[in-house]
């Protein structure tokens, strides 16, 4: 039997801070298990009218993974043959202000603010913006059913690129 | 550099060494970058947007282009044209949003008002100026010189380069036309998203890599042993099979005026229309129709051309159109010599069923783009090629590979692994950068 109790606030909190530091110590490997079988990691693109309700089967998305492609991220990022992450960036991913949005039998809604610095080479970028989380209770875990990152940016001009996971 | 770039044959080319060389001040030269704008930028074709993103009367979407601010319109009387979005008056920008639908633009600085050709409606004064003060239309928005070819529209800084149509070439039109042949009604549209990124490097060295098949393994092993782990148990499982096999079918090929094409066979599946057994049966009932559909169109020869080779096309200087494992339409905008702006939209044809159109995104995300499996480490690339060609001795870059023995290397065809189609670009290249070639008919 399912554990549909909602999550709280304080849980969601100690979740999110316990999935920045999988990422900030390139952890991925143990990342990608926070998500669940049906998850989806997703990223709208930077000129999206309606980044809240926006579908990536009808829009192009900076990213848009199922579970079979989160774990093919994971795992790609952790070999050196991924040469857009080699060496790894140093990162610190930031999440604030977060606010339980909601709960009904899919799980509980989140929306968070972040900010993650990525200094690869010389180079410092910063990425920004909203995360919209579903979160589960998977027996006595919680889990991502579903990710999506809002920037609060025009284009990546400034990062150029956007290799790290948010 | 200690050298003048405008002194220097920057790109050598020696038959009897079978060598094909350029120097490396065409990557970082500030000076070969101000000769580029003026001979090759101000000269040639350069794209501004596609047919589909101003579907209606009043449509517009606003585009910046070598620095110059410009509106793509669809006019009120139904034309598409362009124009600059810089008032006569003052010379703010008469429109601030991206893109939209109006029926006239107020510049926001004083209230004059143009409608959508671009004229001078009222300058918001009761007094002032005499009444025939635009009588000779130079108070209206200038145009610039727009034409296009399948829905694709260029503009034209200079009014004497040969028209588009001439400019493309037969070989090129054809793989337009191949492309648009995807759709059964010839209609193509841009799906709603952009990927607007940079890259710290020469705009050439993304158009070279655009279409490097000599990269895909150095590059991009990790794409394709995820493609493999993606693949395993079905019948496509053979990923690195396959591309043992790459430098054997098709080419890549100069065809003229600097534009090129790779047509290569990479295992990815193509939404049109190459079906893998990964995607399941619903999609195959609709590839084997569109593949019926064209075959009975053009022959099975022209059907299996647009169905099963991927194309890497470059429309000299800046366009990209990668018609791969989905459509690109990829801008590559210099801003100095070292660094780059890139637009990438989505082509799709209009009616593919909606299973189809969220394979062809799915695609795309994959590999293509700032977070997919691919771009980015083609970006690392360029990122590290500028930075440490930058502080070392070796003046040349060696552009070697397949040297085809040609009177004019702008048309030529190599092994798909090689360098000849870079080698037809440099040469156009060359030869604008020099005067030698104006493009003027």
């Amino acid at each position: 039997m399912a554990n549909t109790n909602p999550i709280s606030r304080a849980e969601a909190e100690d979740f999110l801070y316990h999935e920045a530091e999988l990422l900030d110590n390139w952890a991925l490997l143990e990342w990608k298990d926070l998500y669940t079988e049906d998850s989806v990691y997703e990223v709208v693109s930077t000129d999206c009218d309606d980044p809240e309700n926006a579908d990536p089967t009808t829009s192009l998305f900076l990213l848009a993974d199922k579970k079979d492609r989160i774990d093919g991220r994971a795992v790609r990022l952790m070999k050196s043959a991924a040469h857009a992450e080699y060496p790894h960036s140093k990162t610190r991913h930031l999440y604030t202000n977060i606010r339980v949005a909601g709960h009904d039998r899919n799980g509980t809604r989140l929306k968070v603010n972040f900010l993650v610095h990525r200094t690869g080479g010389d180079i410092t970028t910063h990425f920004m913006g909203e995360l919209h989380y579903l979160l589960v209770r998977v027996g006595d875990a919680i889990k991502i059913r579903k990710k999506r990152g809002i920037l609060d940016l025009n284009s990546l001009n400034d990062a150029g690129q956007m290799t790290i996971i948010l | 550099m200690g050298v003048s770039a405008s002194a220097l044959q920057l790109v050598q080319v020696d038959q009897q060494r079978k060598s094909f060389r350029i120097h490396r001040s065409a990557f970082k030269s500030g000076e070969v970058f101000e000769r580029e704008k003026e001979q090759i930028f101000s000269r040639c074709w350069l794209y501004l947007g596609h047919r589909s993103e101003i579907p209606n009367r009043g449509d517009f979407v606003c585009r910046s282009l070598m620095g110059r601010n410009l509106i793509f319109q669809h006019t009120r009387k139904g034309e598409v044209i362009a124009f600059y979005n810089a008032c006569t008056h003052r010379g703010a920008a008469v429109c601030w949003d991206k893109r939209g639908s109006k029926k006239t633009f107020t510049c926001r600085y004083h209230g004059w008002v143009f409608d959508t050709e671009g004229k001078l409606k009222s300058m918001n004064a009761e007094s002032g100026y005499p009444e025939d003060i635009n009588d000779d239309g130079h108070l209206n928005l200038p145009r610039v010189r727009l034409e296009q070819y399948g829905g694709l529209y260029f503009i034209n800084f200079s009014d004497q380069t040969i028209p588009l149509y001439d400019y493309l070439g037969d070989y090129m039109r054809g793989v337009i036309d191949a492309i648009n042949d995807q759709s059964a009604s010839g209609e193509m549209i841009i799906t709603p998203g952009e990927h607007a990124y940079s890259i710290n490097a020469n705009y050439k060295l993304l158009i070279e890599n655009s279409a490097d098949g000599y990269h895909l393994m150095p590059v991009h092993r990790t794409y394709l042993e995820f493609l493999a782990d993606r693949f395993a148990g079905s019948k496509d499982a053979d990923v690195a099979g396959t591309m043992k096999g790459f430098s054997a079918i098709g080419g890549a090929k100069a065809v003229g005026n600097g534009h090129y094409v790779l047509e290569s066979n990479v295992p990815t599946g193509r939404p049109v229309a190459s079906w893998i057994e990964p995607w399941g049966s619903v999609l195959k009932e609709e590839i084997d129709a569109t593949r019926a559909r064209l075959e009975q169109k053009y022959g099975k020869e022209r059907m299996e051309y647009i169905c099963e080779l991927q194309k890497n096309i470059v429309v000299f200087p800046n366009l990209v159109i990668n018609d791969i494992l989905a459509t690109t339409i990829r801008t590559v905008e210099p801003t100095s010599p070292g660094t780059m702006q890139v637009t990438a939209w989505c082509l799709a044809p209009v009616e593919e069923s909606a299973a189809m159109r969220a394979i062809r995104l799915d695609n795309f995300v994959s590999f293509l783009g700032p977070a997919g499996f691919g771009s980015p480490d083609d970006g690392s690339m360029l990122n590290s090629a500028q930075k440490s060609m930058s502080g070392s001795p070796t003046e040349w870059t060696e552009l070697s590979k397949d040297l085809q023995d040609v009177d004019d290397l702008r048309v030529a065809a190599g092994p798909p692994d090689g360098e000849t189609h870079m080698q037809g670009y440099w040469t156009q290249w060359d030869m604008m950068l020099r005067g030698a070639e104006t493009l003027e008919g």
